[in-house]
């Protein structure tokens, strides 16, 4: 079942194009990447989701349908704008955006109290948010997104101002919510943290969609045809199904001939008695289909 | 609904718990004390008990009776001491055992004559408690009611050019209520007003506003605003009428006078409801004003240019009063941002028409929806574009 449901939208602002015409869905229970170099549309689609903006043509669904006010209190937005009240407490700031999400006084209490305990927080809830390290106003802002339980979250860059410890914390609580069957949309740079959260995911690109599909269906079609190997000693001048190589830190990359399949060079090099350490087919990093895909035009998929 | 409360009683908590509003909520109180307390220092270090001397020549004062002071009255008038001719009232004189001494000639009664001798500077307190015993005795003898009505001296009484209308025993009072009205919408819209647009701009600076917008709905979220912040300059008002009225009471000034002005009900309901979609709608188009600023300077400054219209009526209070009935003056009450204080005004002094009152209330109801959806339609639209101006266009078009 999908949760949310864009289907052609485009956005003009003024003379300026900031979504041309971009489709996707995103199923229940998954964590799906959102993703794009700066300026490509992605906070303007996220904005339509939202309702936030009306589309100029287009529609989306979210949750079965069209936004409601109802609808709201089962969303939770991180916005790349990121925004406190400052001049009021921690927990007081918290309480009232909770409420805000439909949640009763007491409950969102209670709830928020869980929260500034897991997320180290409990000795500032008196403080005003002012007062508050960046990444401790980051990890504020993720308790209101979250506090209300809500059935789906879309999150704009969640580890940006977090160290490594709080990142694993945040990349931890996403999944642990997944399990829950929450919907989670993410829109993030870190390409690394796509990688290892998402499961499927789309890239914008100038307004445009160039790439679309699961994580593996993607890391696929940008498969090279080519091996790494990494051996004991020099490699033999003559490698069956070979036409070129390249030495990298160690390791050796051969480009595959054309029709030849990496079962044809290894069957070659244990001919050739070659004590093989390490044999890998290149895979692209998603870091590289990205500067591919968007420095060299790609086909939406 | 249930978050539009939500917004309006976070919008009214945090101004008034913050101590700034304690100051502000206090200073009007202190500096009304402070210019009491000045005047009655002033009253105490110029008050003088000792007696106050006349000869009189007339014979009219030979059974006078001092005035019997108010109970508890801080300055009562010092006694009068009578002197048989002006030598000995000028020996008491130099003696200091009285301030000063009035000789009332033989012509009195015809002219008025009289003359007050005293060493250094004659005061005005002096002249106004012998002129109350004057009265107070020349009065002697006739009927009480005519006494008291003698005494009392004139009393306007003003009615509506329709005749239906009576407006207050006191024509000072009738005269400035319609003005005292529309300086109290004045001073709230301004307070309000002022703590509005600090609250969008601070909702664009803090960067809060998407995380607002897709909790609540635009319309919910200024309506709660403006009724919040609303809150904030009526409860200030509120406070300061409290206080003035206490102040009233401990001075004793008799607050019972006050209910003796002659307001009809149907005046008073009248200001009411012209004065509530008033505040809405000029708070609404603040905030829309407020809505498209980057900084709250620029926000009060724009917000600020509402209140211009709003005192017109002021300048044109001699043509309201003399011709209330006119195309001025009707225009005036008709078109909605004149028309809460010329309303009030032109109410005062003549019987508005029903038809009249209904299409500028209506217009002000509608003015006042209008103004929030076009806050609410402004802010969705404006928030999210920092540094970028929106056109009129897009606000009535498709968001």
């Amino acid at each position: 079942m999908s949760n949310i449901e864009v289907e052609h939208i485009s956005k003009r602002f003024g003379t300026q194009l900031a979504v041309a015409d971009v489709s996707f869905t995103v199923e229940a229970g998954e964590i799906f990447g959102l993703l794009g170099p700066n300026g490509a549309g992605k906070t303007t689609s996220i904005r339509i989701m939202l309702d936030i903006f009306k589309p100029d043509s287009g529609r989306v669904a979210i949750l079965g349908g069209e936004m409601t006010e109802e609808k709201k209190n089962h969303i939770g937005y991180l916005p790349e704008e990121r925004g406190l009240y400052q001049d009021i407490p921690l927990e007081r700031c918290l309480l009232y955006l909770a409420t805000l999400k439909g949640l009763a006084a007491p409950e969102a209490r209670k709830r928020i109290g869980t929260y500034l305990e897991q997320f180290d927080l409990a000795q500032h809830r008196q403080k005003k948010i002012k007062e508050l390290s960046k990444g401790m106003q980051q990890k504020a802002q993720l308790i209101a997104t979250l506090v209300h339980r809500p059935d789906l979250i879309i999150i704009d860059e969640p580890f940006s101002g977090l160290d490594p410890v709080n990142t694993q914390m945040i990349k931890d609580l996403l999944v642990e919510e997944r399990a829950r069957g929450v919907t989670i949309v993410m829109s993030t740079h870190q390409m690394q943290q796509v990688e290892e959260l998402c499961d499927r995911l789309v890239l914008i690109n100038q307004g445009n969609v160039v790439l679309y599909g699961s994580l593996d269906e993607i890391r696929h079609r940008y498969e090279a045809q080519a091996v790494t190997v990494r051996c004991d000693g020099p490699l033999p001048e003559a490698i069956a199904g070979t036409h070129s190589r390249q030495r990298l830190n160690g390791v050796t990359r051969l480009e595959l001939a054309a029709g030849a399949s990496p079962q044809v060079v290894l069957r070659s090099l244990v001919a050739q008695n070659v004590v093989v350490e390490q044999f890998e087919i290149a895979v692209p990093t998603l870091d590289e289909i990205f500067i591919r895909v968007v420095q060299g035009g790609g086909a939406a998929g | 609904m249930n978050k539009f409360w939500l917004i309006c009683k976070y919008e009214y908590l945090r101004h008034v718990r913050r101590r700034r509003f304690l100051f502000a909520l206090m200073s009007l109180p202190l500096m009304i004390l402070l210019m009491i307390g000045a005047g009655f220092l002033a009253v105490w270090a110029e008050y003088d008990n000792r007696p106050i001397g006349y000869v009189d020549e007339t014979g009219t004062l030979a059974q006078a009776r001092q005035v019997t002071p108010e109970p508890g009255e801080w300055f009562p008038d010092p006694p009068m001491r009578a002197f048989a001719d002006e030598t000995t009232a000028r020996a008491a004189l130099d003696n200091k055992e009285t301030q000063g001494y009035y000789v009332l000639q033989a012509q009195y009664l015809n002219d008025g004559s009289a003359r007050f001798v005293t060493i250094g500077q004659a005061k005005s307190a002096t002249e106004s408690a012998f002129k109350r015993f004057l009265r107070y005795n020349l009065v002697n003898g006739q009927p009480a009611a005519v006494a008291q009505r003698l005494v009392q001296g004139p009393v306007l009484e003003i009615r509506s050019l329709g005749g239906t209308r009576t407006m207050g025993e006191n024509v000072l009072f009738s005269l400035l209520f319609p003005m005292v009205i529309g300086i109290l919408f004045l001073l709230v819209i301004n307070t309000s007003g002022s703590y509005l647009v600090g609250a969008l701009v601070e909702e664009k600076e803090n960067r809060t506003i998407e995380i607002m917008v897709t909790s609540v709905s635009a319309d919910q979220m200024m309506a709660g605003k403006v009724v919040g912040n609303l809150a904030v300059g009526l409860t200030e008002l509120l406070v300061w009428i409290a206080f003035g009225l206490v102040t009233l009471a401990f001075l004793r000034a008799n607050p019972a006078q006050m209910g003796t002005f002659n307001l009809d009900s149907g005046y008073l309901f009248l200001a009411f409801f012209t004065l509530l979609p008033a505040f809405v709608m000029v708070a609404g188009l603040m905030a829309a004003a407020g809505a498209t600023a980057s900084d709250t300077r620029e926000a009060q400054q724009i917000a600020g240019m509402f209140t211009l219209p709003v005192v017109v009526p002021f300048y044109l209070i001699v043509p309201l009063m003399e011709s209330p009935n006119s195309p001025l003056s009707v225009g005036l009450s008709i078109f909605p941002l004149t028309a809460p204080i010329s309303l009030t005004m032109r109410a005062a002094f003549t019987d508005v028409p029903a038809w009249q009152i209904g299409i500028s209330l209506g217009l002000l109801v509608v003015c006042a929806v209008g103004a929030i959806w076009v806050a609410g339609r402004v802010f969705r639209l404006g928030m999210l574009r920092y540094g970028k101006r929106i056109t009129l266009r897009e606000i009535f078009g498709k968001a």
